[in-house]
């Protein structure tokens, strides 16, 4: 970067997202994961412990309000797996969102002292919450093992290969509607309030708690709708053997996801030159 | 673009005084409820349309700045305040964007804007000057290479591992100076940072800037209050007076 040329305009095109400058930076996207990691870690007592309990305590109540009292069906899958897997996807997805939605808030201080380009912030937030995924993921898996050796009937199907595909559209989605929401915050902070109950509202459009195939097939549309709802049903397909998606709705998630985050990385890079103005 | 390492073209800067929007949807949604029906807006501060603002709660911080810079050269920017010193260097930074203009430079920018620079203060004062080194795209190697002259500049050998935010505002200030003075860049802006030290600092400081540009090659753009101490220090003066430069 020495000596290399730059310019400051106030008319910027729009769709210019100069992404090739983001690479000029990798530095410091490497060192605020890791400062976000070790942070996670460092925080309690307990340090990931936490991340241990918070999944296996909400797939607890799950089952026992929506297995046992309600009697929702869960595609024949073991109840405890069949939340649990939808639960440590949802979080990780509803995590980069709530995160990456408060970027400006959060690091107004930073922000309004050094340039870089602010994009780098939400990249690495999804990026260490990737972290926090893994070991979820391993409960998952530890969970898997010991049901498995019980003599519980599911299988592995073979498309666990695109699963690094589901992890990058989750990211995507997290990332697009999460700089979405932090350009709007910063016009209108009222918005904060909204993310909190929104994302639970969300989670019941998606199927956390339901198998799609137990959705009436008039209202299936709308619960594929979510991006998240393939994304969850290709993971349960994978691991378990369960689950009901398309090559048509996998496409539909992929065009929308990319979508989002195209028009997330518009919105924020219009946003951030002036922010500080007005926050 | 030769010698000139920056250069500033038709800069200007438009603030807008008083509120600006409501800040929040519901009132957003009243007003424009209000308007629908044809009352009269309850909240009225903003103006019909929502964005157009008459003319008279403009704030024009800078108006039509242009200047060069050469290589090496040590530019004060004085005035008095408000006349829009802190705006330019803001603009330069890349902190907030102009609204008119157009700013050609080259080079890593370092700058230490008011009191202290990009610090989390939850994080301790080495682990900050390897964040401030990578915000300027330097690698982790390289900001090694500089660390103990930046500790040893700042005299904060004892507390490098304690989080900033205990610090005192001479160390904050001393350590945010010794930062941007000694990572790689090629042109360095500070604001006012002199105001905070004491005397026997303040002439390091100005020692080590003299240093860095002569040595260096780097390129300083200085807040200066003019005072007897740093008239020496600089090669160029831009008078700055109610956003626009007197000649």
């Amino acid at each position: 970067m020495r000596n290399k040329e730059w310019t400051i305009e106030s008319q910027h095109d729009l769709f210019n997202l100069r992404l090739k400058e983001i690479l000029n930076y990798k530095h410091l996207l490497f060192q605020l994961v890791k400062r976000d990691i070790v942070a996670l870690y460092k925080q309690t007592i307990l340090g990931p412990i936490w991340f241990f309990i918070q999944p296996l305590l909400t797939t607890a109540v799950f089952t026992f309000v929506f297995g046992k009292l309600v009697k929702v069906s869960t595609d024949g899958l073991p109840q405890p797996l069949f939340y649990l897997a939808g639960i440590i996807n949802w979080n990780y997805f509803s995590e980069c969102l709530n995160k990456t939605s408060a970027v400006f808030k959060d690091n107004t201080q930073i922000f309004g002292k050094v340039y870089f380009p602010r994009i780098i912030v939400p990249i690495s937030i999804s990026i260490s919450m990737l972290s926090r995924f893994a070991i979820q993921l391993l409960v998952f898996l530890i969970c898997i093992i010991v049901y498995h050796s019980q003599g519980a009937q599911f299988h592995i199907t073979s498309t666990i290969f695109i699963f690094p595909l589901m992890v990058a559209l989750m990211a995507a989605l997290g990332l697009g509607l999460g700089i979405i929401i932090s350009a709007l915050t910063v016009k209108y902070k009222d918005l904060y309030f909204l993310i909190g109950f929104g994302l639970q509202l969300l989670m019941y459009t998606t199927t956390v708690i339901y198998p799609l195939s137990a959705a009436p097939e008039n209202l299936k549309w709308l619960i594929q709708m979510n991006p998240m709802t393939t994304v969850i049903e290709l993971f349960r397909y994978s691991f378990l053997g369960k689950g009901d998606f398309t090559i048509g709705s996998l496409v539909y998630s992929v065009t929308t996801t990319v979508s989002i985050l195209f028009l997330g990385l518009v919105a924020f890079n219009k946003v951030e030159k002036t922010f500080i103005d007005t926050i | 673009m030769g010698n000139i390492v920056i250069r500033v073209e038709n800069i200007s800067k438009v603030y807008q005084l008083g509120q600006i929007g409501s800040r929040s949807i519901s009132r957003d949604f009243e007003s424009w409820r209000a308007r629908i029906s044809g009352k009269s807006n309850p909240h009225s501060r903003i103006n019909e349309t929502g964005c157009r603002i008459p003319d008279s709660g403009l704030f024009w911080a800078l108006k039509d700045i242009h200047f060069e810079i050469e290589k090496g050269e040590r530019v004060a920017i004085i005035g008095s305040n408000g006349a829009g010193k802190s705006t330019l260097l803001k603009i330069l930074s890349r902190i907030t964007a102009p609204t008119n203009g157009k700013i050609t430079g080259k080079g890593r920018i370092a700058s230490l804007l008011e009191i202290g620079t990009g610090f989390h203060p939850e994080l301790t004062g080495a682990e900050n000057i390897f964040l401030n080194g990578a915000m300027l795209g330097m690698r982790r190697s390289e900001v090694r290479g500089k660390f103990n002259e930046i500790v040893g500049f700042a005299e904060i050998e004892k507390h490098i591992q304690t989080p900033v935010k205990r610090y005192s505002s001479g160390m904050y200030m001393r350590l945010a100076f010794s930062v941007a003075a000694h990572l790689e860049s090629e042109i360095v802006i500070m604001d006012e940072v002199l105001a905070v030290g004491d005397k026997t600092f303040q002439q390091k400081c100005i020692g080590k800037m003299q240093q860095i540009s002569k040595e260096e090659g780097k390129t300083i753009l200085m807040v200066s209050h003019n005072s007897n101490d740093t008239e020496h220090l600089f090669s160029k003066k831009i008078l700055l007076t109610n956003g626009q430069i007197l000649h």
